[in-house]
């Protein structure tokens, strides 16, 4: 017989004891925190769902291989498993560790990119734009339209729209200087890409002569999503499937904190001879040696054991029910969400759910300071804070003001997601009483992080 | 014991404040092995697998062993993207040990040398230093800044005993000073220990002479901290006046005398991966925590895991004790008076963290464009499996104006101990394999560079042996460099 309940294939190996706090607490500490949650000291939280990257509890046999990490300089045993491991999953020709994904976006885009140049994308992550901004060329993001709305069914709401890619690349090609996908595609929801939409930006992109890159993060859960909706996959074994989303580009970047199951670490895998050289200078220069990256020993250890885990059907069986086990008491309790859920969050739509707050008085950090205050939980905007100021300094709304309840993989237990269904219900409950935020001091790149804000007062909210 | 019979004066036993609590075991090689190993490693002992090592003295960074403490540190790691306890416990201990008032961690040393090149350095300034490091010095040159070497002459030369030779030369500082323009110096780079110069500290009096001179004419001072702890053990043994005060009183004085310091953990702070950078300047933390975020991570992690902060705190609270740095630095000392014992050349006095072999007094037969350095760190490999680093003309790179290479006075092999790993034993059998070597020393030939790297050229270069292997004449029948210039083109 089919269970409807999804049991976690593992254990509990070891425990971190969580500390409880009192409203007057969270409210002191919200404050002190300038309304920020990215501010808040992690004590202060109960369930932290802040993000999925390098938040998740690694396996006895992580930890064994971190007792076996070789921390020689140069040549590391670690090293050469590690590239082995990631050799026989993405079939690339030169590997090289860094020690987080935005090292390794920084050391490709640096590499690649001019001034003015143009790079196309599902949707760029936060960081990618910001690396890609920093050195003068533009972000472009090219989702299909499903993608963009939030409670619109779709498969794979990850997809590129093949035709805007294509028209793009024939009136601004020459500014063109790489095509990207991001599996699965994280600011947009957490949604795939399926394996045809892969190959279609795939061949466009090469007959227009432009490297096809993969943000391969969140690889592993965007394998699993194929496996159950594509036709003709489901016979397939996740790896199978994630070897060849990786066969049909010529790059990717990776950051080991989301599918690698690591606290930290990161790679850049590609096929250019030349362009890995390029590469390997500037890793050097600021990450370390090209057998090490900028990564202990033991963490490529723990990568590379992470890697082979991350593919086991059992593990993302329970991975993506687990979310979707959120996402549908959300959904039956009528709190708008992006629908499907994603592969590693549940994304509320702060815009429907509060149309009494406009977006730029940031419904999303709204909510998400709600959130905190009922009990303990934090979330993280995705919306107009993060992605609403451009680099000439004007600020429009984003497309979507989201919050994003990212799940740390294997940390939380169902009684630990039904209390954040119960919070969030009860938030929802009380949603009118919500007020609106003014931004009192930012940073102008990635404001995000460090902005403070303040609530307004109610009248003059927008009716 | 093996203590020195020749050196009356031996000290008392440096026996290490710890016992062994878990072990990694070692591969032994054969000599055709290790041939095999060196000619696919192009010679160059960065290329070599570690597998393929038996005592590797490549590097003291990173290759450190943690205590017990360390590791149950590890399992505390509070993974939290944000606010991790684990950073506020860095931070305080940082600014307890350390006294600078603002922390923003950083995945290793060259981040924290990325950020402050990037927010100090305007392009045509001058960035004077004792003694060029290899990262420092490419961070500070690709932000478009100069750097002019102001340390003082005995530290190029490597027999002078002088007790301080990582100190800046006040009048060669002056100098630049009346030269360019204050204004044109964002801040001088002080670094303690010199580890160009072997290991050589810097005097307290002499921190405090360049901070007042550079104070004077509102020029910042940046400590490159990195083995700040074992140049405070050298100020306690040889500086008068500091016999009776402790090594955390000492580190505390030394940092007192700069606006901030860039941090390797791998070194002093006995952990395998971390660093950061310290200031007290708000407004250049300011902009430090918002561009770390783009390079690094956010500035309460700075691209480390939790539990990598941990560990370095705890790394801090060992490193500064008596009894820890006493044998880290009396381990070195060891091996150091064993050479010398022996007559073999290395620079003098014996350095913090290595020992540094003088290859231009060890194979005076090979001329400096034939990589004598390199040649001797490979035929130390070929001879033993001990695995040693140059630190000579291929690590000084090119000049950028010129495409010459810059050849440094100083032509050594460092033989780099790392921090609770190698045993007396261990330290014993690296000495033999040098004295057999330096026995057979007429016989070693020369090398050329096959592939040259654009920069930080140490790393990747590849060579092969002017003369192969298999029949290597006597020293006098090869001469010239001809061959090298063509190969690099």
């Amino acid at each position: 017989m089919m269970f409807n309940t999804i049991i976690e294939p593992f254990r509990i190996k070891s425990v971190e004891a969580i500390r409880f706090t009192t409203r007057e607490e969270r409210e002191a500490a919200l404050l002190a925190a300038g309304n920020n949650v990215f501010s808040l000291h992690a004590e202060d939280v109960v369930i932290d769902l802040l993000t999925d990257s390098g938040t998740g509890a690694m396996s006895a046999a992580q930890w064994a291989a971190i007792m076996q990490g070789d921390e020689s300089y140069a040549g590391s045993r670690s090293f050469f498993r590690f590239q082995r491991v990631v050799q026989e999953l993405t079939g690339f020709k030169h590997i090289i560790p860094t020690h987080q994904g935005r090292a390794a976006e920084r050391i490709i885009f640096h590499s690649m990119l001019q001034s003015g140049d143009l790079v196309l994308n599902n949707t760029h992550f936060d960081t990618t734009r910001a690396n890609i901004e920093v050195e003068g060329a533009e972000a472009r993001d090219l989702v299909i339209a499903e993608g963009r709305i939030p409670s619109f069914d779709h498969p794979f709401k990850g997809n590129v729209d093949l035709e805007a890619l294509e028209r793009t690349l024939e009136s601004e090609g020459d500014r063109v200087r790489l095509v990207m996908a991001t599996v699965t595609n994280n600011s947009g929801g957490g949604q795939p890409v399926s394996l045809e939409n892969l190959r279609g930006i795939r061949d466009i992109a090469h007959r227009h002569g432009k490297l096809f890159f993969l943000d391969a993060c969140r690889f592993a859960e965007n394998a699993w999503f194929i496996k159950m909706r594509e036709p003709g996959q489901s016979h397939r074994s996740p790896k199978e499937i994630a070897q060849e989303m990786f066969s049909l580009a010529d790059g990717c970047t990776m950051s080991a904190k989301k599918d690698g199951l690591a606290n930290i670490g990161g790679f850049l895998a590609l096929n250019d001879d030349a362009m890995a050289e390029k590469c390997r200078t500037l890793l050097i220069l600021t990450e370390g040696f090209p057998t090490y990256g900028g990564l202990a020993g033991y963490d490529l250890e723990a990568i590379a054991q992470g890697l082979e885990e991350v593919v086991q059907e059992d593990y993302l069986r329970y991975r993506i029910r687990s979310i979707e086990y959120l996402a549908e008491k959300l959904r039956n309790a009528g709190v708008p969400i992006v629908w499907p859920s994603g592969g590693h969050a549940v994304y509320i739509d702060a815009r429907e759910m509060l149309p009494h707050i406009a977006p730029l008085q940031y419904p999303g950090v709204a909510l998400t300071n709600a959130l905190y205050l009922e009990a303990g939980i934090r979330a993280c905007e995705i919306g107009t804070v993060m992605f609403g100021l451009h680099p000439d300094g004007t600020e429009t709304a984003a497309p979507m003001d989201l919050v994003r309840l990212a799940i740390p993989r294997r940390l939380y237990t169902q009684s630990h997601i039904d209390y954040v269904a119960e919070a969030i219900l009860a938030v929802y409950a009380q949603r009118d009483a919500i007020a609106p935020l003014r931004i009192t001091s930012a940073p102008t790149v990635l404001r995000h992080f460090t902005a403070q804000f303040e609530a307004m007062a109610p009248e003059s909210a927008m009716t | 014991m093996s203590q020195d019979p020749t050196n009356a004066t031996a000290r008392r036993s440096w026996a290490e404040p710890y016992k062994i609590k878990m072990v990694e075991l070692l591969k032994m090689t054969t000599r055709a092995e290790r041939q095999l190993a060196l000619q696919e490693a192009g010679y160059n002992t960065f290329l070599l697998r570690s597998d393929d090592v038996y005592i590797d003295l490549l590097t003291d960074s990173g290759t450190n062993a943690m205590s017990d403490r360390q590791w149950s540190g590890l399992m505390m790691g509070d993974e939290a993207y944000a606010g991790s306890r684990n950073f506020y416990r860095l931070e305080s201990t940082i600014q307890q040990y350390y006294g600078y008032r603002y922390v923003v961690p950083t995945h290793q040393g060259r981040g924290a040398e990325n950020l402050i090149s990037q927010i100090l350095i305007k392009p045509g300034t001058f960035v004077p230093g004792n003694m060029y490091f290899t990262t420092t010095r490419l961070h500070q040159e690709l932000n478009g800044a100069t750097f002019v070497d102001v340390i003082i002459d005995e530290a190029h030369d490597s027999e002078s005993l002088f007790p301080f030779k990582g100190n800046v030369d006040l009048d060669k500082f002056r100098a630049l000073i009346e030269r360019v323009g204050a204004e044109k110096i964002p801040y001088i780079s002080v670094a303690a220990t010199v580890n160009m110069a072997g290991g050589q500290p810097i005097s307290m009096e002499n921190l405090r002479a360049v901070s007042e001179l550079a104070y004077q004419h509102g020029i910042k001072v940046i400590l490159d901290a990195t083995r700040a702890i074992e140049n405070a053990w050298f100020i306690k043994q040889r500086e008068p006046g500091y016999q009776q005060t402790s090594i955390a009183s000492i580190l505390r004085e030394m940092c007192l005398y700069s606006d901030g310091a860039t941090m390797s953990g791998k070194k002093d702070l006995l952990v395998n991966i971390g660093g950061f950078l310290a200031l007290n300047d708000w407004d250049v933390f300011e902009e430090a925590r918002n561009l770390v975020v783009v390079f690094e991570g956010l500035h309460t992690y700075g691209g480390l895991a939790g539990r990598d902060m941990e560990a370095m705190a705890i790394g801090i609270e060992e490193a500064v004790s008596e009894e820890h740095i006493r044998a880290r630095v009396g381990q070195v000392e060891y091996l150091g008076e064993k050479l010398v014992a022996a007559g073999i050349p290395i620079v003098r006095p014996v350095g913090g963290h290595a020992i540094f072999l003088d290859a231009k007094r060890f194979l005076p037969h090979i001329p400096q464009d034939e990589y004598p350095a390199q040649t001797l760190a490979a035929e130390l490999y070929l001879e033993s499996g001990v695995r040693a680093m140059e630190r000579g003309i291929v690590s000084a790179g090119r000049n950028a104006a010129t495409g010459d290479h810059h050849r440094p006075k100083l032509e050594l092999v460092r033989l780099t101990i790392p921090r609770r790993v190698y045993t007396q034993a261990h330290m014993d059998v690296t000495a033999e394999s040098i004295m057999d070597l330096f026995a057979r020393r007429e016989s070693i030939t020369g090398m050329r560079m096959i592939y040259e790297p654009k920069y930080l050229r140490f790393f990747q270069a590849r060579f092969e042996p002017l003369v192969p292997a298999a029949a290597a004449p006597a020293p006098a029948e090869h001469v010239g460099n001809d061959h090298a210039a063509e190969a690099i083109g």
